[in-house]
């Protein structure tokens, strides 16, 4: 099992290698002049005058929690899905009942109005 | 081939040897795969063009040909601006990252029954893993460059990515429930034996969902509005200039066909040719069409790369409540029912494909 | 030979994170070392032949957890955190902390029944090696859905509760905003909207 692991791991080093070897072409091969203007933030033509990290609807921070609850429940269906035809009937049900659980959740949370984005 | 190269390289030592020879294949994986991301921009260009009654590129080289290569050795001697106030290691590790990932899930995709780099178990998970850890490219990039209309479009982008995620997973879901395991190859095989043996039939709503969700990922027209040009100019990759932007074009455009990839191998039967086993195709002299190759699969994926250029073409840009709208409250809950019908349809073992 | 190669170069590379992350000031610097240590833990847990729990720990962790961190952390436009702030305060209960997880580790650990006596002088590779065909992810659903499936609704129940209080606690509607109910437009019919009257004509006197 292991070895067919190996190609993955290199290939994760070939992918970011190209990635720094193309930004490395583009340093050698590229001119670098920069002056004042090139190098200051893009804006409507007046200069930035507060800092760009400003604080964000909470919202976005929902999201991703809700992201993380739902990533976990495809987790669990993962290997569900795979021993489908070892668990029979009792693992369908099991599952359904698990989903029926995270259905209310869903429900709460579209009632709730945090699905909503205005 | 793989024998000479064996030979060739028997004076190494066995895991010195091993390293090369994976190295040979994902170079022969990556070059190909390169050269089509290049030439999917040209064509992008030339089929929008054509479809808004235009011409397309076409100056240089024979009816325009030779244009990917001559934007690439543009972009190549373009100056790389890094802003003032911009976190420079973080600012070029975002371009960095999101090709990695783009490029790295294609380990684990079969051309044929044989041909893949890695035959793991789990290969589609992961392929979901990797497209998760994708969203980081767009973060950082949006953070780093100290910008409000970059911090403003990677906020948009990966609420929206990840929103889209959890349809794809579901979607995914499904077709592991008809398949049974987790590795691709088996997923096709798992479809032969006629073209209404795809799961395209019974996972149909999943298939929809799956490939809107995949144009959602990557951030593609009509869901663009990390980049919408009108609104915050483009968005995450506003500061990036010359090569430090292509490597951002690069990996989106290798996700697009990724996602063409997986949708054809998962949905519509991968390498396995749509005219399998009518007998008057077999014992004709058209019987290679009647057999699976790796042609078919390209074939497929292409006709998958076209509907995403022809989205772009038609569809106008949703607004973000919209977008969002469309992932939380219609795909999700499609999925979710579909996967309870997909139980039922596995309970009573309908059809080819639930048969155990 | 390049198993082990594998296992220090990672175990290395997940023990130095680990500690740049609690050491570095830049909270965002320190939310990339924790990536780092998690990518490679999930390499360590790949070389135990674990490949499921290894790829959902890339999956959930790096790609959603992290996600959450790095929201966090990047747009409350935190500093460098102070130098030493609270340091000693702390330092105590986390001595506590990290000597509670030891323990519990170490009690799990060494039950010989468990069957995981892993203080035995057998080496790792050969009571991991598994036979032709062998399927980290079945084997796990096998025992998840038929004998650990209280557990497995327990977790429903916290997903649930998660679900909840992640609602109740961020979430706050704002009366004055506007938007639009897709509903409503869509099922808006013209004779709601506009009247055609017919009006008399007049003769000019």
């Amino acid at each position: 099992m292991l070895e067919s692991y190996l190609p993955i791991l290199i290939f994760i080093f070939v992918g970011i290698s190209v990635g720094i070897v193309m930004l490395g072409m583009g340093f050698v091969l590229s001119p670098h002049r920069p002056d004042k203007e090139k190098n200051s933030t893009y804006e409507c033509g007046f200069e930035p005058f507060e800092n760009s990290r400003i604080n964000f609807d909470v919202r976005y921070y929902l999201v991703a929690i809700l992201f993380i609850i739902f990533d976990l429940e495809i987790t669990f269906l993962f290997p569900w899905a795979v021993v489908l035809d070892d668990i029979g009937v009792f693992g369908l049900l099991a599952m359904a009942l698990f989903l029926i659980i995270l259905v209310v959740g869903f429900i709460y949370e579209w009632k709730k109005g945090a699905l909503e984005w205005e | 081939m793989l024998d000479l190269l064996y030979s060739l390289t028997s004076f190494l030592p066995e895991s010195l040897q091993t390293i090369i020879i994976i190295l040979v294949k994902i170079a022969v994986l990556l070059i190909p795969l390169l050269l089509g991301v290049a030439y999917l921009t040209y064509a992008e260009r030339k089929i929008i063009g054509y479809m808004q009654v235009r011409i397309g590129p076409n100056r240089v080289g024979p009816r325009g040909w030779l244009q990917p290569i001559a934007d690439a050795v543009k972009l190549m001697f373009k100056e790389i601006v890094i802003p003032n106030f911009a976190n420079k290691f973080l600012f070029l590790l975002a371009p960095v990252l999101s090709i990695g990932t783009a490029l790295a899930a294609w380990a684990v995709v079969p051309f044929n029954a044989e041909l893949v780099l890695a035959d793991v178990n789990a290969g589609l998970l992961y392929i979901l893993a990797m497209t998760s850890v994708g969203v980081y490219g767009v973060i950082i990039a949006g953070w780093a460059s100290n910008s409000k209309y970059a911090m403003l479009s990677a906020l948009r982008a990966s609420a929206q990515i990840v929103s889209y995620e959890i349809a794809m997973g579901f979607a995914l879901v499904g077709v592991l429930m008809a398949s049974r395991s987790l590795n691709l190859g088996d997923i096709v095989i798992g479809q032969s034996g006629g073209i209404y043996h795809w799961y395209l039939l019974p996972l149909f709503p999943l298939f929809v969902v799956y490939f809107i969700s995949g144009v959602a990922e990557t951030n593609r027209a009509p869901f663009d509005v990390a980049e919408g040009e009108s609104e915050i100019v483009a968005g995450f990759h506003v500061e990036y200039s010359g090569m430090a932007f292509s490597i951002f074009f690069l990996a989106e455009y290798a996700n697009m066909i990724l996602i063409s990839m997986l949708a054809s191998l998962m949905f519509l039967g991968g390498w396995l040719s749509p005219f399998e086993g009518i007998e008057i195709i077999q014992n004709s002299s058209l019987a290679f069409i009647g057999t699976a190759s790796i042609g078919w699969l390209l074939a497929k994926a292409a006709f998958l790369l076209l509907l995403f250029l022809w989205f772009r073409a038609t569809f106008p840009r949703y607004r973000y409540d919209q977008i969002m709208r469309l992932g939380w409250k219609v795909f999700i809950p499609i999925t979710i029912v579909w996967i309870f019908v997909i139980g039922l349809m596995y309970y009573w073992q309908i059809g080819p494909w639930f048969t155990h | 030979m390049t198993e082990a190669i594998i296992f220090y170069l990672f175990s290395t590379v997940a023990v130095v994170s680990a500690l740049m992350m609690i050491s570095v000031r830049n909270p965002v610097r320190a939310a990339f070392y924790l990536v780092l240590s998690f990518f490679a833990s999930a390499i360590i847990w790949l070389l135990l032949q674990a490949e499921f729990l290894a790829i959902v720990l890339v999956l959930v962790y790096v790609g959603a957890v992290m996600v959450l961190f790095l929201f966090v952390v990047m747009m409350l436009d935190l500093n460098i955190v102070e130098k030493e702030s609270g340091f000693t305060r702390y330092f105590p209960i986390g001595i506590m902390l990290a000597a509670i997880t030891f323990f519990s580790i170490y009690y799990v650990l060494g039950q010989k029944e468990s069957g995981m006596d892993v203080f035995q002088s057998q080496p790792l590779s050969t009571a991991a090696s598994h036979v032709e065909g062998y399927s980290n992810t079945k084997e796990l659903g096998k025992l998840l859905y038929s004998e650990y499936v209280y557990a497995f609704e327990i977790a429903a129940m916290l997903l649930l509760v998660a679900i909840v209080a992640a609602i109740s606690l961020t979430y706050r509607r704002r009366p004055k905003t506007r938007h639009q109910n897709p509903d409503l437009q869509v099922s808006a019919r013209h004779e709601d909207r506009i009247r055609i009257v017919k009006i008399p004509v007049e003769e000019r006197k």
